[in-house]
């Protein structure tokens, strides 16, 4: 029967209570039948966000490579698994793993990220029934243990289910009794968090915007502060990931943290001493020009398989040569980039960069510094704002492409302002404000890839020309991307004047003067 | 949710045998499945291993809904369920015949299974009753074991003759051979003709086997102790034909 699977008990068995113990005291009361058990390898996977842990999923790689994924209320009953199968020990990403409809569930979770082993042990499960003298079940039974290893003697988890089988309340619920009385008993937490408290794992589910407790009355510079401490911790976070080369998205969240940083120090510049603005800008700067060749790598790889489709296939080929030489260039530079973040030189300097900013910065008082974080806030959000909508109300189709970039870049640093000082805001119209700059955000940013990826290209083209050997293939696949590249960005420079009109107009002007209106103690 | 009726006017063909095989096939498949068992001898019952019940409840049956689904017993395999034979079946047809609109109270009885099961399958006794009218109007495939000697041909006629006579759809008939022997001149000579005369055969066929006779020591569906290789594997190939004809994914 459909959802015969609804009052399906659960219960932990404590460490103290043996498996055999168990088994008899079950088997006084019915006739065991033991079905299959099995004894695997397995390790616990999910990406730096745990992106399968916020959707109620634990995802573990089997020992035969292959991807079994659990929800949480059927954490490892092996009918429920959906299984992404698997050959590769080395797959991490979802497009290594073979095609399916089970891996298309992959990849909305994972999108770039990787899959990073975060435990492992042995699971042991055992699968049987409770039967009657005439062999008819009454009760399915499932029990997994986990352990750290082949040879621990005792599990760090370990779970019996029973299965009712329609017809046969009473010999489930005489089960049940069974149970509790031994000292098994039905966990307070989520199966999965009753796995992983078990196993000592515990999930921190990470991203990269920040997560502030600003305050109107707040003192602008204590608020600036804690913005600042906050994205240089998220920055550190992604350190590591990019030593190792896990997945591209640590590098992009380690420049986004500092570009944050830097967007912070350069537009709330007056919380600080004139001076000391010149100096961070200028350290944290040169932190972040040392990883952006990798990131344009990463942008141009990441994109391969759109550049291949613009192409007709008979010149797909035409420009592999290409990419394998950013897949050279990209080898080399993470290396080098890796090689710059375990430098003495970098840690020392992030530790003192960090150290100013952890206890609240020391300085003298500034005409700002003291005065509530809303004024500030608003302040600046409605100036950025007015900056935006009048640069954007003089494009015309004449106006220079490099204008369009320069507003682009205005309204990223009012996308920083939004999210460090949304929380201040009501939060609806906030959020209303902040879809009408996504979207013209979204138009400037495809508007931008495009004549930057030109450029490249452009660039890549003029580089073969020292080349004794001329691919005759590869040129001409050059040239055809660039064309239609440019009749994209063509397209898009149209699509991105007509957005900026809208932006501008009368009823956005009035919605972001009502969302950032003053705000606290300051009116 | 489909039906599907595992039904001859003959006995001892392998009614049982392909019912209780069909249903084990279709739950493995994935499917939701119930079995219920007509005949008041309780074979499908018996090889479920469940007690069948001697309380008389032959009324309540049809009348009551709820009772319906209280009888319902979870067999040994996942997804498969039964509703055990009733002594009281016996007097189906008496009951029936007070009843209004009675050739189709059975089929009314199963709509409401509709939110539970994924596809019902319906043991049924040998004879040509109201009860089997009642089938008859109840399932979207009616399959007929016939054994390929010239008594079968003449009672499969006889069933073909009933729908025509009643006005019911022969399309749903799909007769299969069960109990083929290779070396029986007379059963290959009778399945070439009567496959030659009837395209609803459906192709696979049941060969006679020692290890489906076993299945009343085992009280098991043969599929769950035969080996992969087992010719008795045709069972899965006639559900899934079955499967086909039905539209079932
Ligand atoms: N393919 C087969 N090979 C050998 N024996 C079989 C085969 N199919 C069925 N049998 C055996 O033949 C006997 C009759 O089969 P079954 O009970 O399935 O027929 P039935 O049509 O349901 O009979 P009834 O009319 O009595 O309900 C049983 O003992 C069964 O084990
Ligand atoms: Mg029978």
């Amino acid at each position: 029967m459909k959802d015969s699977n609804f009052d399906c008990s659960r219960y932990i068995v404590p460490v103290n209570i043996d498996r055999k113990h168990l088994l008899d005291t079950l088997g006084s009361h019915f006739a065991l039948k033991a079905t299959n058990h099995s004894s695997e390898k397995i390790t616990l996977v999910d990406s730096f966000e745990w992106g399968l842990y916020t959707k109620r999923l634990l995802g573990f790689r089997m020992d035969n490579n292959n991807l079994a994924i659990w929800p949480s209320d059927d954490l490892f009953d092996p009918d429920q698994a959906s299984v992404v199968e698997n050959d590769n020990p080395q797959a991490k990403f979802w497009w290594d793993f073979k095609e399916s409809p089970e891996r298309g569930q992959l990849q909305d979770i994972l999108a770039l990220r990787a899959l990073m082993p975060l435990s492992n042990g042995v699971l042991k499960s055992e699968n049987g029934s409770l039967q009657d003298d005439e062999g008819k079940t009454l009760v399915f039974f499932q029990m997994v243990s986990f352990y750290r290893s082949a040879s621990a003697r005792n599990p760090l988890f370990s779970q019996v289910k029973l299965i009712p089988v329609t017809g046969y309340e009473e010999q489930q619920q005489r089960a049940q009794s069974l149970l509790l009385e031994l000292g098994c008993f039905e966990p307070s937490l989520s199966p999965i968090d009753s796995f992983l408290g078990a196993i000592g794992v515990t999930p921190a589910p990470y991203t990269v915007k920040p997560e502030l407790f600003i305050t109107p009355t707040m003192p602008a510079r204590t608020a600036v502060n804690s913005i600042i401490s906050q994205m240089i911790e998220k920055q550190r976070l992604n350190e590591q990931g990019v030593i190792e080369d896990i997945d591209t998205e640590f590098l992009h969240h380690f420049r986004v943290a500092l570009r944050m940083t830097r967007a912070a120090i350069a537009q709330l510049k007056e919380v600080f001493p004139e001076q000391d603005v010149l100096s961070l800008k200028e350290r944290f700067g040169k932190i972040g020009r040392a990883a952006n060749h990798l990131r344009d790598l990463d942008v141009f790889i990441l994109d391969k398989k759109r550049y291949l489709n613009l192409l007709p296939e008979s010149l797909e080929p035409g420009l592999l040569p290409m990419f394998d030489d950013l897949e050279k260039e990209r080898a080399s530079e993470v290396k080098r980039v890796a090689k710059w973040l375990k430098s003495a030189a970098y840690k020392k300097e992030m530790a003192d960069l960090q150290a100013l900013f952890e206890k609240g910065y020391a300085a003298c008082e500034t005409e700002w510094s003291e005065r509530p974080s809303s004024e500030l806030a608003v302040n600046k959000i409605m100036k950025r704002y007015k900056k935006i909508q009048k640069s954007a109300l003089k494009i015309t189709d004449s106006t220079p492409d490099e204008d369009i970039h320069s507003i682009r870049i205005d309204c990223k640093k009012l996308r920083y302002l939004l999210y460090f000082f949304g929380g201040l805001f009501n939060a609806k119209q906030l959020s209303r404000a902040g879809k009408q700059l996504k979207r013209l955000q979204n138009r400037l940013g495809i508007f931008n890839d495009l004549s930057v990826q030109g450029q490249y290209l452009e660039t890549y083209l003029e580089e073969t020309e020292h080349q004794e050997q001329k691919d005759v293939y590869l040129i001409a696949a050059l040239g055809g991307l660039i064309a239609t590249l440019h009749h994209m960005q063509q397209l898009s420079r149209k699509e991105s004047i007509h957005e900026l009109h809208a932006f501008s107009a009368k009823s956005n002007r009035q919605l972001f003067s009502q969302a950032f209106a003053a705000v606290g103690p300051a009116q | 949710m489909r039906v599907i009726a595992s039904y001859s006017i003959k006995g001892g063909v392998g009614k049982t045998a392909a019912s209780v095989n069909l249903a084990y096939a279709a739950a493995s498949a994935g499917h939701e499945t119930l079995l219920i068992d007509l005949d008041p001898q309780g074979a499908s019952s018996f090889y479920f291993r469940l007690r069948t019940s001697k309380k008389d409840r032959g009324k309540s049956f049809f009348s009551r809904r709820g009772r319906l689904l209280k009888n319902i017993k979870g067999s040994n395999y996942r997804r498969l369920d039964i509703l055990p034979a009733n002594l009281a079946f016996r007097n189906f047809d008496i009951m029936l015949n007070s009843m209004q609109k009675s050739k189709k109270k059975l089929k009314q009885i199963l709509i409401p299974l509709d939110d539970d099961y994924d596809l019902i399958i319906l043991d049924c006794p040998p004879n040509l009753t109201l009860l089997a009218e009642n089938i008859f109007n109840a399932a979207d495939i009616i399959v007929v074991p016939v054994i390929p000697t010239t008594l079968s041909e003449r009672t499969y006629d006889q069933l073909l003759g009933f729908f025509d006579s009643k006005g019911y759809k022969k399309k749903k008939i799909r007769p299969f051979f069960s109990m083929t022997q290779q070396q029986n001149r007379l059963h290959t000579d009778t399945i070439n003709k009567m496959g030659k005369k009837h395209s609803s055969f459906l192709k696979s066929r049941i060969g006679f086997s020692q290890e489906i006779e076993k299945m009343g020591l085992h009280r098991e569906p043969v599929l769950a102790y035969a080996s992969k290789k087992s010719p008795v594997q045709a069972y899965r190939s006639l559900f899934n034909e079955v499967a086909k004809a039905l539209g079932m994914k």
